[in-house]
């Protein structure tokens, strides 16, 4: 059963990606774009209601403001690139990397924040050169963080398939014994990773250097969950500046920064829609292997993800400057 | 392996119009101007702006600061050109082709500036370099942003000036047929294809058009 419902993630995954790649969401991508066209002329009727004071105009701005994430995340993006290559490549569990998703958009808004008051505000930026540093220099930035996750991914993976390899040659060896037909040869290897074995395994356990395997993890994790938030949030969303510079401009900035906050929810639901169909995936793809196998898949599920992820941030990042 | 293959066709897939959600909507009109020989000489470019564009430009300038959607002359006078100071390298986000080989325009010029209904509006006009005898191969004209930041759309009947003999039609982009091209384009790409040089014939592929036809005079 449960079996099933993993390998129907595989499906649902495939699906969407079969719609994608024949045009299916072609109808879908008209309707977002009168969509995100309509949201864009109610967010200005709601800063307009917003400073003259109308009643419920608070309420009107939030609401719009969250639809506007939604709707703008609705496309292809980066954020969705990195969580969703992330939760295939490595196994990570469903509610950690939604939080981490959730957390990335709303430091996100954060930053948007933070560039137009110290640009805008503080330093005296226009606002074309408060965008041209956030295209020109932190949107490449993000690029690079990605491309790095992508790049770490690709070496785990690689280290992993490594092992798998050490442990294959030790095994065949092992079988050594029955292939008689090797003759000497094969009986000298025999011996070898019986002999060395031992050795290794006592250099590593008995040198007492540092942190132990479970202290390694937490760590890699806290460094991912970083690496994965910083990719994400470093590249402020166009919207929320438009929105932030504005209403700084009209002396109400308060309403633009609960409006980004309200932005960064809205784009949250997707991501973490993306992060929840990348670990159904994936566990979808290993559920589908013998049990044998999964051990040996994973390491190729990080390699792989690990590669998309980075030569896309890299190729995105070329054609940026 | 199959997975891998899926994987990597969605995300690049999904990845190829980088920026594809928009942050501008420009409302677009096209008027081909003719000669007395019935050759188009120029075309005059309407641009109405959304209105949180409009909001945000009015906003720079310390415009209309009690949104009652009315500009004194003073502030209209000073309005004029706002969106005419073009970056190195921008060409307008208008293009004209006559059997698919582009046609050389010139920069803008005579440039109006308008304000109605929460939204600014500019024309601007847009010399060929050569006048265009449209006989057997109708006019072209296409408006988008190669990069996508700009969502234009033709929304305007086009008008046609002293062209009596010609029809003009809007196309809207066929999005499934832009997005077998893109497929296309990402194969020749893997092939080893010029990802720079596909990239603008991909941003026209999801333009609006305007095919202006011409009855050839006898």
């Amino acid at each position: 059963m449960r079996r099933t419902l993993l390998i129907l993630g595989l499906a649902v995954a495939a699906s969407l990606a079969v719609l994608w790649l024949t045009g299916g969401y072609a109808a879908l991508q008209a309707w977002v774009l009168a969509a995100q066209r309509e949201a864009q002329s109610t967010l200005a009727s709601a800063v307009r209601a917003i400073k003259t004071g109308q009643p419920g105009a608070w309420l009107g701005l939030l609401t719009i403001c969250f639809s506007y994430g939604v709707l703008h995340a609705a496309g292809p993006g980066h954020g969705k690139m990195l969580i969703g290559g992330y939760g295939i490549g490595r196994r990570v569990p469903m509610l950690a990397l939604s939080s981490i998703a959730l957390a990335a958009s709303l430091v996100q808004a954060g930053v948007a924040v933070a560039v137009v008051y110290a640009g805008v505000a503080v330093l005296g930026w226009t606002r074309k050169q408060t965008e041209g540093v956030a295209t020109d220099i932190m949107a490449p930035a993000g690029m690079l963080a990605i491309a790095g996750v992508g790049l770490w991914l690709m070496w785990r993976g690689y280290a992993g398939l490594r092992r798998n390899w050490a442990s294959d040659a030790g095994a065949r060896l092992e079988h050594g014994h029955d292939h008689h037909n090797h003759g000497k040869e094969s009986g000298e290897h025999v011996h070898a990773p019986h002999v060395h074995a031992p050795h290794v395994h006592d250099a590593h356990c008995g040198h007492a250097h540092g942190p132990s395997l479970d202290q390694v993890t937490n760590l890699t994790g806290w460094r991912d969950t970083a690496a994965l938030i910083a990719g994400i949030a470093m590249r402020p969303c166009s919207g929320a500046l438009f929105l932030l510079i504005l209403t700084w401009q009209l002396g109400i900035g308060v309403a633009g920064i609960a409006g980004t906050f309200a932005m960064g929810v809205g784009t949250a639901l997707v991501t973490i829609g993306v992060a929840l169909l990348a670990v159904w995936a994936r566990e979808g793809a290993l559920a589908s292997l013998p049990m044998n196998r999964v051990a040996r898949a994973l390491p190729l599920f990080e390699m792989t993800a690990g590669a998309l992820v980075a030569a896309l941030a890299l190729s995105l990042l070329g054609q940026s400057l | 392996m199959r997975l891998k293959i899926t994987l990597a066709a969605l995300l690049i897939g999904g990845a190829a119009p980088a920026a594809a959600h928009p942050h501008m909507f420009v409302d677009t009109g096209v008027e081909v101007i003719f000669d007395n020989q019935g050759r188009a000489t120029a075309l005059r470019i309407t641009w109405i702006y959304d209105d949180l564009t409009s909001l945000g430009i009015l906003s720079d300038r310390g415009m209309d600061e009690d949104f009652d959607g009315v500009l004194t002359p003073e502030e209209l006078a000073a309005l004029s050109g706002f969106d005419m100071q073009w970056d190195a390298g921008f060409d307008g986000d208008t293009y004209a082709l006559q059997a698919a080989a582009p046609l050389a325009l010139s920069g803008p010029s005579d440039w109006t500036a308008s304000y109605s209904e929460a939204k600014l509006s500019s024309t601007h006009l847009r010399r060929f370099t050569a006048p265009v005898v449209i006989a057997s191969q109708p006019l072209v004209v296409q408006t988008y942003d190669p990069s996508y930041y700009v969502a234009y759309a033709i929304v305007a009947q086009t008008v046609l000036t002293d062209g009596p003999a010609c029809t003009a039609e809007t196309f809207a982009p066929d999005r499934a047929a832009a997005d077998a091209i893109l497929q296309a384009s990402i194969s020749e790409m893997a092939g080893g294809g010029d990802a720079e040089g596909d990239f603008p014939a991909i941003g026209a592929a999801y333009a609006d058009e305007v095919r202006i036809t011409c009855v050839a005079p006898s």
